[in-house]
């Protein structure tokens, strides 16, 4: 499962994404979908860390992959100096006012929370929480990443490499197969994508639908539980957008995980199990297809696809 | 000008071919050496500069390094060996470290600005084959290590000659530390004789100045050609992937 829990991303003082919590299931295939801008782009990037988050958790397997974020774990928030310190000075709430101790940790709590209140020296007790946290969840996210398979919106086939040697390079240097297997291995999958006969050639010579099904083969290869696709046809020529879709749907076929960050309607609304529109830095909407394209509740999502569906 | 004085010039630098080697070995061996002491710590700095800023070390070594660069490359080369030729006759000298103080001198010079050539080829390779191999599951040393290095050598390749061919030229500098440093023990302290120090000091001794100077200027063109002849055939070695 990959799940992500309130994050936010800023570059600088731009927020691209502003408290995004989703999960995802082993087997779904999630469309991504919204105006240029909105953070899909972001929000994908972030599941394998290639972005790291300025607030939030993201949780593969049940392993966490970014630091520990204190906002999200009330018993560390009352761990924190300052929490103690709003604790003291409002004491005499509890004995004048008659409130219980939980009532009022919790109104901090949500009060630290609101005004982001939280420092960086917060006091041993403080630092002690997180680290236990961190040291009983967190993987590294090297490791992390070889179950997760990432396909960009401009191939990045490593330039100094030929096809196969792209296809071979992770899953011999991580050790995972030995060279006679990956080239076994990177070969069958050029086979199952017709395009054998490139094998030793560099990605220079290619077309970008050749790129981009090598690109996702490359990825396929290091035996992926989820694969990430980010605006996986956009940089392509039209004609070639058909080849590509046709291996991520046959993969979707498979039985794949899948998160899609797309233009693609067509392709979402026949392949996707499940639909989020982005807007803005948030999820405005989350169903199925036939909800999503059929019956938008959300303004915004509304005029997107008076825009984009013919 | 008579004939047999025409042929006298051609004699006198005749005779003196041996010198000429000689200091040409010394012009070779300074550049040949500042060169490899550049190259190393242009290396070290580059990857220092371009490492992720993850702890309080590299942070420091980083801070360490831009002082070092902004230092050199802000004050004249001959400056830097004036300082560091006075530093050594101060502490350790001896009339035999002559020859090392401007290799070391040009090497720590050089390295300031291949560890600026090197990180420039380091972030001239797209952003994209970073975070492909990331995304793979390898490190951030693999990827720079398999992917990220190799690409930006090509493209470094020629700026580096550039470097060294100005080096190598730019060691003629030695040829002032005997007129800038006139005292201590007569006037032969620290004098090296390179190529451009030979011909003047030929030149003047044979009163045939200009011609002595000409041919030490041949000499060092001939070297340059030759360097510009290896240049070419790394870069077409380098050139496969791009093929097309």
């Amino acid at each position: 499962m990959i799940d992500v829990r309130n994050l936010y991303k800023n570059f600088g003082d731009v927020k691209v994404l502003k408290a995004v919590s989703v999960s995802i299931e082993k087997g779904e295939k999630v469309a991504i979908i919204g105006p240029s801008g909105s953070g899909k782009s972001t929000l994908l990037r972030c599941m394998n860390l290639l972005e790291e988050p300025t607030y939030g958790e993201v949780w593969i397997n049940d392993k966490l992959i970014t630091p520990v974020d204190p906002y999200l774990h009330p018993e560390i928030i009352q761990s924190s100096r300052t929490f103690k310190k709003m604790f003291e000075t409002r004491a005499n709430a509890l004995n004048e006012g008659g409130m219980s101790e939980e009532k009022l940790s919790a109104q901090i709590v949500a009060e630290i929370k609101k005004d982001d209140l939280l420092r960086r020296f917060e006091g041993a007790e403080y630092r002690k929480k997180i680290r236990e946290l961190h040291a009983a969840y967190s993987e590294n996210v090297d490791k992390v990443r070889r179950g997760i398979g990432m396909v960009f919106q401009h191939f990045n086939l490593f330039n100094n490499k030929t096809v196969i040697e792209n296809l071979m390079l992770a899953p011999t240097l991580l050790k995972l197969e030995s060279k006679e297997e990956a080239r076994e291995h990177a070969m069958r999958m050029l086979r199952r994508i017709g395009l054998e006969d490139k094998a030793d050639v560099y990605p220079s010579t290619l077309s970008g639908g050749q790129k981009q099904r090598i690109a996702i083969v490359r990825a396929l290869c290091m035996n992926p539980e989820y694969m990430l696709f980010d605006e996986p046809t956009s940089a392509l020529d039209p004609e070639m957008v058909g080849e590509v879709l046709q291996l991520m749907k046959e993969l979707a076929d498979d039985g794949m995980t899948m998160v899609i960050v797309t233009h693609e309607m067509g392709f979402a609304r026949e392949v996707a199990t499940r639909v989020l529109f982005m807007d803005d830095g948030k999820i405005a909407e989350d169903g199925t297809p036939e909800e999503v394209f059929g019956a938008p509740k959300n303004a915004r999502l509304k005029e997107f696809l008076s825009k984009v569906l013919p | 000008m008579p004939a047999d004085t025409e042929r006298n010039v051609f004699e006198m630098l005749l005779n003196d071919a041996n010198q000429f080697g000689m200091a040409l070995l010394v012009t070779l061996m300074i550049a040949a050496v500042a060169i490899v002491i550049g190259l190393l710590i242009g290396v070290v700095c580059a990857a220092v500069r371009i490492a992720p800023k993850t702890n309080i070390f590299v942070r420091v070594l980083d801070k360490i390094v831009e002082l070092y660069i902004t230092v050199i490359r802000g004050t004249p080369t001959l400056l830097q060996l004036l300082i560091i030729a006075n530093i050594v006759l101060i502490t350790i000298y001896s009339s035999n470290a002559n020859i090392f103080v401007p290799m070391f001198a040009f090497g720590v010079n050089s390295g300031a600005y291949m560890a600026e050539i090197f990180r420039s080829g380091f972030n001239s390779v797209d952003r994209g084959q970073l975070e492909a191999g990331r995304s793979l599951g390898l490190s951030w040393f693999a990827t720079t290590r398999t992917i990220i290095i190799p690409q930006a050598v090509k493209t470094v390749v020629p700026t580096i000659f550039n470097e060294i061919i100005i080096l190598v030229k730019e060691t003629s500098v030695v040829s002032y530390l005997s007129i800038l440093m006139p005292w201590g023990e007569g006037n032969s302290v620290m004098q090296v004789y390179d190529l451009l120090g030979i011909a003047d000091k030929r030149g003047q001794a044979t009163g045939e100045w200009m011609a002595y100077l000409i041919t030490a200027a041949l000499i060092y063109l001939v070297v340059v050609l030759l360097l510009t002849l290896v240049q070419k055939i790394i870069e077409r070695r380098f050139s496969i992937s791009d093929r097309r």
